[in-house]
């Protein structure tokens, strides 16, 4: 469904990717590990389009992405939840979900995935009318799954999750992605620090650092690798 | 009358006068509280692009008398709504051919240098509208002549027989109109789905890209009605005010001083706070002269900006 | 591109110039044209003026009109009340221009971006109302029938351009010392970068300031003359925004932040507005201000940097730019390409740094949670941590740019709580800065040789200071290369080097090794150990860990904010804490099992 191709991408002379390439197949649900630095939000934003690589390709459903513009993009499929969540503060809980669920598909579906994100994560349901900007970090975080989901994706793109929230919090979070891969049919894209939670969940991995693959895998075959441990310690 | 009555009759009348004025100096700052307040555009060219409005309504009623079929009392103000649409149209395209240039994700990164070029690129558009309507409109001084700017209502007598103030008929009819434009306003950024998304874009662009809104037309069409709020207000100030092509001027500091005392980042809190800008010039006849009256909102405005840049109004959320 | 110093002095090119202009003064009889050769270095002496404060600071100003009128009124109220002439009237008047900088700047520069434009424009205005109020709708200055010359008034019209080009080439020359000197620098530093600068040890309100008390004389005293030239002075003719843009314009069209720019603006636009104005004024009043206007809205968008720049910039670009020159092999014995350890920071050295209880949080954030350590002297202390652990936030607490809610910070024994940043830096603590952005038109050694100010007064001293330092990072090669022009991991050196022209003790490096390839990670890990080795302190935020592990002597751990350990890396990275912390929970567990 998703394949990049020898992707590189940089800021002002830096390297950020130096040529990634990676498969997601309709219905996988796979992790993207690596220490800080990698280039994992990177990434992302190079398939939202938000950056634009400097060479490499990106094929989402057999459509060329580089020439479809970042705005157009959600409304093929993509949803894209963001790093440090990006909520629209000074909207509402329910202002920002009709928000995820403009494109053609949200629209459609629109009754029915409201009622799943608000059974999914009960405290947006309390706090409809709050202005999102004074939500806690781990409701931002359900708030901005909540957003993505709205939108009836067909590929879901969670860029670290449990960033900056208790470990409490951020187990709650990878619990409810788990239901979601379980309940729902999206295809997932999971890019996590944390290298246990999200090689926990997946069907298959990449290990990323300095902006190259340095180890792929099954889950079962990453799960193991001590070379996973290396790569965010150094030693 | 005793001097208190007088005082009192002098208060009242401020006060009233200030509520009508406040009212459409409410309806200016919103214009410029979308554009400003919102999307942190800076707009030095707001108050030229209220004088547009008010020729457009004059040229609309008197001008061209197309309006005129109306009647005295109705075709003035049809004018100065139709001045919206006019004015929405002008500002869209400045905004994709010149403003855009200066604004947006692209510059977002160069934080200082963005708001310089924006300064300074609407400093040159005020200049040439300034002075464009200098040359094709003429310096004489104009103004909408209707009956109601003649008359008034008045309120009273209280107190016995002695306490009354009036009510211009022209401005309280401006404040009703005012008053709607900003509550047509409000059911549109908070009910439509196409104000949500405005909003959304200006509250956080790039996750607006995240959500498939088209943020770049998104600004337009906010700088767009921001312009055309404005428009309206400069025409509905038309109907009882001369005017000539520098009035700009006049209002550009009573906009930013509204806008910023509302509170940057609330549509409502910058209605309030031209409220009360409107409020204080009138009320500050009492104790200025009238020359002065201009100088007492600049010290306000300075004031607010000093003292509480965050203004008093509107509840907007920390920006992260 | 290379920055070469002109072979022709600058100060030759003011008296050559001035010589030419005396000369088509003294030609030209019509008495239309010779006061468009009057208003030339008037408005051009209101754009340098303008530049002082606003083109090299970068901090807008739309209230250069304040100073101005201050000043005209001040020598025309002079001469009507007190028969005062104006020869003595305009060097008070420009007392008064820097006087009224003074009380406009020490308020209104705690102010940011856009609300200092604002309030900027603002002053004018309301000067504007108050002088109408007062009664001034419309003064005069009296003809003066005896001795007209000791009044300023004088029969020939010519005089007056001879003494307005004299103002300007004052004006002038005063431009051109402060681009060259430290006071130049500073405010370029400022504009590009004030966090940065205040960091390097600047201190940016005092030189702000100075540049306002500066800007605010210049004008002050073109303001009085011209009202003398003029004869008559109403407040919108003096505190209107049309005198305002009119300085900003001449500075902008001509080239920001250059001596020149104003120069060749004004000698452009202001014959090109008058012929315009007395042309077409009657047929197209206003025509002015649409010129104007047009002006700046194509400038803005095309050459936003004026005309003086973009000539220089294709004037340099004929002659093809060299490729940046490579890295130089550093001679001295401290490459050790193979030590995979450094060995250093012993325990008896002295304390350098002490943080105890430190605490900072924003709005319901707790960013660092009572973090406590000490720094001994040339050790190479490592900071890290996952993502969002509140480890640059921890560093803008000890170089002052943030002040923390609890806890305290001791330097060398003093305590740094509460001090400016560029104190700080005085002091002896320097810091490299996530996002680096050198000064874009300055040579490398400029650009370092700001960092040096804090260390001397003189400076002369201080470009040699910034030359030993730019020899121990080596980029001696490129000493002389226009920064836009360097490589990043040149740029990541040229910062370190300007932190090292400060003779700091102890360091600050935030995120150095960030995007590097391997081979520039070894050769900037051995540069940071010849520096400890030279006795500097270290304290380094790093996520490049097996850069990391080989650098430090020691790691404290950052995990939300707060210690999660602390001690030698190989040590510490086995905790299983810490492996959590990166890892997730039940690594360990899932490992071990």
């Amino acid at each position: 469904m998703l394949t990049l191709e020898n992707v590189q991408a940089g800021y002002g002379g830096l390297t950020a990717l130096g040529g990634v390439s990676m498969d997601v197949a309709e219905g996988d649900f796979v992790s993207i590990v690596g220490p800080n630095g990698a280039g994992k939000t990177t990434l992302f934003k190079c398939i939202s389009g938000i950056v634009t690589p400097t060479a490499g390709s990106i094929t989402f459903a057999g459509r060329d992405m580089l020439r479809v513009r970042p705005c157009d993009r959600p409304h093929l499929g993509i949803a894209h939840v963001p790093e440090g969540r990006q909520v629209f503060p000074n909207l509402s809980v329910l202002e920002n979900l009709e928000m995820g669920a403009i494109t053609e598909a949200g629209q459609k579906q629109w009754a029915q995935n409201l009622d799943y994100v608000l059974t999914l994560f009960p405290v947006l349901a309390d706090r409809r009318e709050q202005l999102a900007g004074t939500l806690s970090g781990g409701e931002q975080q359900m708030l901005a799954i909540g957003r993505g989901l709205a939108s009836a994706p067909r590929l879901l793109m969670l860029d670290e999750p449990s960033m900056g929230l208790a470990p409490t919090v951020a187990d709650q979070i990878f619990e409810s992605i788990a239901s979601v891969r379980m309940e729902q049919k999206v295809t997932i894209l999971l890019v996590e620090q944390r290298a246990v939670e999200a090689l926990e969940y997946c069907d298959r991995g990449y290990v990323l650092e300095t902006g190259r693959v340095v180890l792929s895998g099954t889950h079962d075959e990453l799960l193991m690798d001590d070379r996973v441990r290396k790569a965010y310690l150094g030693m | 009358m005793t001097a208190s009555h007088i005082l009192l009759e002098n208060f009242l009348q401020a006060l009233a006068a200030g509520v009508l004025l406040g009212a459409l100096y409410g309806l200016m700052c919103t214009g410029l509280g979308l554009i400003f307040g919102v999307m942190r555009v800076i707009n030095f060219a707001q108050g030229d692009l209220m004088m547009l409005g008010m020729y457009f309504a004059w040229y609309a009623f008197a001008g061209f008398g197309t309006l005129a079929v109306l009647g005295p009392y109705v075709g003035p103000i049809v004018a100065a709504i139709l001045a919206g649409p006019a004015l929405f149209v002008f500002g869209y395209l400045l905004h994709r051919l010149l403003i855009a240039r200066v604004t947006g994700i692209r510059v977002a990164g160069l934080e200082g240098e963005g708001h310089y070029a924006q300064l300074i690129l609407t400093l040159g558009i005020a200049l040439v509208l300034q002075n464009g309507g200098l040359l094709l409109l003429g310096s004489e001084v104009t103004s909408i002549k209707t009956p109601l700017s003649a008359s008034a209502w008045e309120i009273g007598p209280f107190v016995g027989q002695d306490v009354s103030f009036f009510i211009n008929k022209a401005r309280g009819v401006a404040f009703v109109v005012s008053l709607l434009v900003v509550f047509s306003l409000y059911l549109f950024v908070t009910r439509t789905q196409l104000g949500k998304s405005l909003r959304a874009a200006a509250d956080h662009p790039e996750a607006a890209i995240y959500m498939g809104i088209d943020v770049d037309r998104a600004h337009r069409i906010a700088f767009g009605i921001g312009t055309g709020i404005t428009a309206i207000a400069g025409g509905l100030v038309a109907s009882y005010l001369p005017f000539q092509p520098y009035v700009g001027l006049d209002f550009v500091i009573v906009m930013y001083a509204g806008v910023v005392l509302g509170g940057l980042g609330s549509i409502v809190g910058a209605y309030w706070g031209g409220m009360t800008i409107g409020l204080v010039q009138q009320l500050s006849t009492l104790i200025l002269p009238t020359q002065l009256q201009n100088t007492a909102i600049f010290v306000v405005f300075l004031l607010i900006v000093f003292l509480r840049p965050q203004g008093l109004y509107g509840r907007s959320v920390q920006r992260t | 591109m290379n920055v070469e110093r002109s072979r022709i002095s600058p100060f030759l090119w003011v008296a050559l110039i001035a010589t030419a202009y005396l000369a088509a003064i003294l030609l030209v009889n019509n008495q239309y044209y010779q006061l468009m050769m009057t208003l030339v270095p008037v408005w051009a002496t209101m754009g340098l003026s303008w530049n002082i404060l606003s083109g090299y600071s970068g901090l807008v100003s739309f209230g250069h009109a304040s100073f101005f009128g201050l000043g005209a009124y001040t020598v025309t109220l002079l001469l009507i009340n007190l028969g005062l002439t104006p020869w003595l009237g305009i060097p008070i008047a420009a007392v008064v221009g820097a006087a009224a900088g003074f009380v406009i700047g020490y308020p209104t520069f705690r102010l940011r971006g856009h609300y200092f434009a604002l309030a900027m424009l603002a002053y004018p205005l309301a000067l504007l109302y108050v002088f109408e109020w007062l009664g001034y709708q419309e003064v005069s200055l009296p003809m003066q029938r005896e001795n007209p010359a000791a009044y300023m008034q004088f029969p020939d019209n010519r005089v007056y351009s001879a003494l307005a080009l004299a103002i300007m080439v004052l004006a002038l020359l005063a431009s051109l010392r402060i681009e060259r000197s430290r006071f130049g620098m500073s405010l370029l530093a400022i504009k590009q970068n004030e966090i940065a600068a205040e960091a390097a040890g600047i201190d940016t309100f005092r030189w702000k300031l100075k540049a306002i008390v500066l800007s605010g004389l210049i004008a002050g005293a073109i303001g009085g003359f011209y009202a003398v030239v003029l004869l008559v002075v109403t407040p919108a003719s003096v505190f209107g925004m049309l005198t305002s843009a009119q300085a900003l314009i001449v500075a902008l069209f001509g080239g920001v932040g250059s001596a020149w720019g104003p120069v060749i603006g004004s000698a452009i636009l202001i014959p090109l507005a008058e012929v315009l104005q007395g042309e077409l004024g009657d047929k197209l009043p206003g025509i002015q201000g649409v010129v104007y206007g047009i002006a700046i809205i194509l400038v803005i968008l095309f050459a936003p940097e004026g005309i003086y720049w973009r000539t220089r910039d294709l004037v340099m670009a004929r002659h093809k730019a060299a490729p940046p020159p490579a890295l130089e092999r550093r001679s001295v014995t401290s490459a050790q390409p193979t030590v995979t350890h450094h060995v250093g920071g012993s325990e008896a050295g002295q304390i350098m740094l002490e943080v105890s209880g430190l605490s900072k949080s924003f709005g319901g954030l707790q960013a660092v949670r009572d973090v406590s350590f000490a720094v001994r002297q040339a050790e190479i202390l490592g900071i890290i941590g996952p993502n969002g652990a509140g480890k640059t936030t921890l560093f803008n607490l000890l170089n002052g740019i943030l002040q923390p809610d609890t806890g305290r910070v001791r330097f060398l024994d003093h305590s740094l709580l509460g001090m400016a940043p560029n104190r700080i830096a005085r002091r002896g603590i320097g810091r490299t800065f996530q996002v680096a952005r050198p000064f874009p038109r300055l040579s490398v050694l400029d650009n370092v040789a700001i960092g040096a100010y804090v260390a001397t007064a003189s400076d002369e001293d201080a470009y040699a200071l910034a030359r030993v330092a730019l020899e121990k990072v080596g980029l001696t090669g490129a000493a002389h290369v226009m920064a836009a022009g360097i490589s990043t991991q040149q740029i990541r050196l040229l910062e370190l080097a300007r932190a090292l022209a400060g003779q700091p003790k102890l360091l600050l490096l935030d995120e150095t090794l960030a995007g590097l390839g391997a081979q520039e990670v070894e050769a900037i890990l051995g540069l940071i150990r010849q520096l400890a080795a030279d006795g500097i302190t270290i304290v380094i935020i790093e996520h490049t860990m097996h850069a990391m592990v080989r650098l430090a002597d020691r790691f404290i751990v950052l995990d939300h904010g707060a210690v999660l350990a602390e001690g030698a890396p190989d040590a510490v990275t086995r905790e299983p804490s810490v492996i959590e912390a990166y890892l997730g929970k039940r690594w360990s567990a899932r490992a071990n099992a």
